[in-house]
């Protein structure tokens, strides 16, 4: 057997831990949130690979479960609309497929805020017991969130071409939108994440709010126009960025652009910061979990 | 490799040698649950503030796990570390991880730093072993080619050869383990953290994660060897560190910080003034015919000997009180080292020996005669136990402790062998 070859010697770089806050050096401490981001690459890609593969080769039904939850709230409140036990104001599209549409928008939002609580969460003890760039466990997740999407993609192509939906040119930009609504689900979850190794109540109130937050988004009926409650649609932040992947992808006509700018531009700004905070708060939340 | 590695050391010179410095470091935990995850989330604050979170001061409830601890490790040294449970030994690997933020002091780390503290970190049992490897040599911080470059060194190894198509969770718990280990080792670590994870697998592995461990350092790797196994530590460690409420007790040539270690270890649950043990005597209804009165050693003139000496004659002789007079007792002494977690060094029984022995009623002392004692100088319990027939048990005693004490030197031997030296003249040359 031949000997293994040296392995480069970027390595060498002295790590000196100090008691100090790390943000008393910015430069220094964005310098290695650069470089952890840059080699966490490959790192992150192997995690995703593990996570679902490992995750596949446990279940039977395997991608149903990506096209399930859609499918089944679609056909009951298709139900419950038409037997008028509830209420829907006219959508845009037919309805069965606005909720399944809708639906798939909202999971790929939810997967993205719940992504790194559960990533942290799961990856726990190898966090408490080898310092790699924490970034490569969120960044897997977003991949897994990728990958999940790309399966459902196979259903919208289904619904479109089964209620004979036209798309125009404007759905090429609906991608942007859909990664600014991953990134607002990325930016809530991140912020959470430290916390959520220190107390079980993050993930449990997550489950809570994430309920309460579908209904106050316009998914199972469309963008109300007048009132109290369309104020509070109106603010959820949520609501512009779901609403333009939707209209970008079915009728190519952006009802609320410049709030979706806004919205967007907020989410990248915070993200960066929680990024920063993600950083240093993780080496206090793993002091508190045991090895 | 090696080249390059010599050419760093001689470019940088002196610096480059330190891997490992470590300068007054202390850290502070909180026993309490609820508070310690408290104390968690204020210091987040304080380090988001960017303000000092007053770190050397002790909140309510907080103790120090490590005060004011200070050494350094060069480049080829290897460190034993020892301690009881809650010296701070594993959050001294933890901080030399970069894991956790020291609350004291200043540590610096050079190179690449494998944990062995982490077995198998992120191992999916439903993944196969080949799987795995990759994910978790990318965990340990190595590239795709640098993997595919040491992976059948890995398998050669772990020795899993067969298995490593299959899924992890259908291993033995030694073969995950010798899988983890040889994905840490593999990588070519500059600090090497070890702990207490020479205890899984076989004999065999032992050895062979010793010897590899021999031949990082001769390439110039670093290592802390943390385990209760004195003999592991001092097959590999020159110098030693004994740990005791987060401060240096001990420090310095590996066989003296073991020493104070064990005297301070057993002295305060176990009187170590040799006197022998003697029992309550035995009510009749529970006694089987003959009962234990006393076990002691004694040596080679019958007089009373506090602890044997490694080398030298001893019998241990067990006093007993027969109500009847028997044929076929078999005495059988078993004796584990204490040291060495509990491990069975000797299985004496004169039944085996086809000797057995002859009681007539009244006291008898049974005696094993040892022409010189072979154990090594520790901490030793017997178990004794007198048979009739080499069936039916009369009475035991489950542990007698003594220690083997040793007048040489000569800690490494595992136990004492006879012996001579001559030059023996085989052709006589010429007398010029």
């Amino acid at each position: 057997m031949k000997p293994a070859p040296a392995i480069k010697s970027s390595h060498y770089a002295e790590s000196v831990y100090t008691p100090w806050s790390e943000l008393r050096q910015p430069g220094r401490l964005l310098a290695s949130m650069w470089r952890d981001l840059f080699t966490s690459r490959g790192l992150a890609w192997r995690l995703m690979i593990r996570d679902i593969s490992a995750h596949y080769r446990q279940s039977i039904f395997g991608f149903a479960w990506a096209f399930l939850p859609p499918i089944v709230m679609a056909a009951g409140f298709t139900l419950a609309g038409n037997a008028k036990v509830i209420n829907i104001a006219a959508t845009p599209l037919p309805y069965a497929a606005y909720v399944m549409f809708s639906m798939i928008l909202w999971q790929t939002f939810v997967e993205a805020l719940n992504g790194p609580v559960v990533a942290v969460m799961n990856a726990r003890q190898m966090l408490s017991r080898v310092n790699f760039p924490r970034e490569a466990i969120v960044l897997a997740k977003l991949g897994e969130i990728g990958f999940n999407f790309l399966i459902k993609l196979v259903l919208i192509i289904a619904i479109f071409v089964w209620y004979q939906m036209p798309v125009t040119k404007a759905a090429l930009l609906a991608p942007f939108a859909l990664v600014s609504l991953v990134l607002l689900g990325t930016f809530f979850g991140l912020l959470l994440a430290p916390l959520g190794v220190l107390y079980h109540d993050v993930s449990q109130g997550l489950i809570v709010v994430s309920g309460l937050w579908l209904f106050l988004t316009p998914i199972i009926y469309p963008v109300p126009q007048a009132g109290t409650f369309a104020t509070i649609v109106k603010l959820n932040p949520v609501t512009p960025l779901l609403v333009t992947v939707r209209e970008l992808a079915t009728t190519g006509v952006v009802s609320d652009p410049g709030r979706f700018f806004i919205v967007t531009a907020a989410t990248i700004i915070g993200l960066c910061v929680t990024w920063v905070v993600f950083r240093l708060a993780m080496p206090f939340a793993i002091e508190r979990v045991s090895s | 490799m090696a080249a390059e590695r010599v050419s760093t050391i001689v470019t940088e010179a002196g610096e480059a040698d330190t891997l490992v410095s470590v300068e007054g470091v202390s850290k502070k935990f909180c026993r309490s649950l609820k508070r310690s995850l408290f104390y968690g989330l204020r210091d987040i604050g304080a380090e988001l503030s960017g303000r000092s979170r007053h770190s050397d001061v002790l909140r309510t409830g907080e103790f120090w796990a490590l005060n004011g601890l200070s050494f350094e490790l060069r480049r080829g040294e290897a460190l034993g570390l020892v301690g009881p449970n809650g010296a701070g030994k594993s959050t001294l690997l933890r901080l030399i991880s970069g894991l956790i933020k020291p609350d004291a002091g200043t540590l610096r780390v050079r190179g690449r730093v494998a944990p062995l503290i982490a077995l198998g970190a992120g191992f999916n049992p439903v993944l196969t072993g080949r799987e795995n490897i990759y994910v978790n040599m990318s965990i340990l911080g190595l590239s795709k080619k640098e993997i595919d470059a040491r992976f059948d060194e890995v398998v050669d190894f772990a020795e899993i050869g067969d298995a490593l198509s299959a899924p992890v969770q259908t291993y033995s718990s030694g073969m995950a383990a010798r899988l983890g280990f040889a994905c840490a080792v593999l990588t070519d670590p500059d600090v090497l953290l070890v702990d207490e994870v020479l205890s899984v697998g076989d004999m065999k592995f032992r050895m062979k994660c010793l010897r590899h461990m021999g031949k990082l350092l001769e390439r110039g790797t670093c290592f802390i060897l943390v385990s209760h196994n004195p003999h592991a530590i001092l097959t590999v460690c020159p110098r030693a560190i004994y740990l005791a409420h987060g401060k240096v007790a001990a420090a310095g040539d590996t066989s003296s910080v073991l020493s104070q270690y064990e005297k301070d270890t057993f002295s305060t649950s176990f009187e170590d003034n040799g006197e022998p043990l003697h029992l309550p005597p035995k009510p009749a209804e529970e006694s089987s015919g003959l009962d234990i009165i006393s076990v002691c050693f004694k040596d080679e003139f019958g007089s009373s000997l506090g602890s044997p000496l490694t080398g030298k004659p001893a019998s241990i002789c067990v006093r007993c009180k027969a109500h009847r007079a028997m044929s076929g007792i078999n005495l059988i002494v078993a004796v584990s080292n204490l040291s060495v977690e509990n491990e069975r060094v000797l299985y004496l029984s004169s039944h085996y020996d086809g000797r057995p022995m002859n009681v007539e009623p009244g006291e008898v002392e049974l005696q094993l005669e040892l022409p010189y004692c072979g154990l090594s100088a520790g901490l030793y319990s017997a178990k004794i136990v007198v048979t009739e027939k080499s069936v039916q048990t009369l009475d035991a005693v489950e542990s007698f402790r003594f220690r083997v004490r040793s007048e040489s030197t000569a800690v490494q031997n595992l136990f004492y062998q006879p012996r001579e030296w001559r030059a023996k003249i085989v052709s006589p040359g010429d007398k010029n």
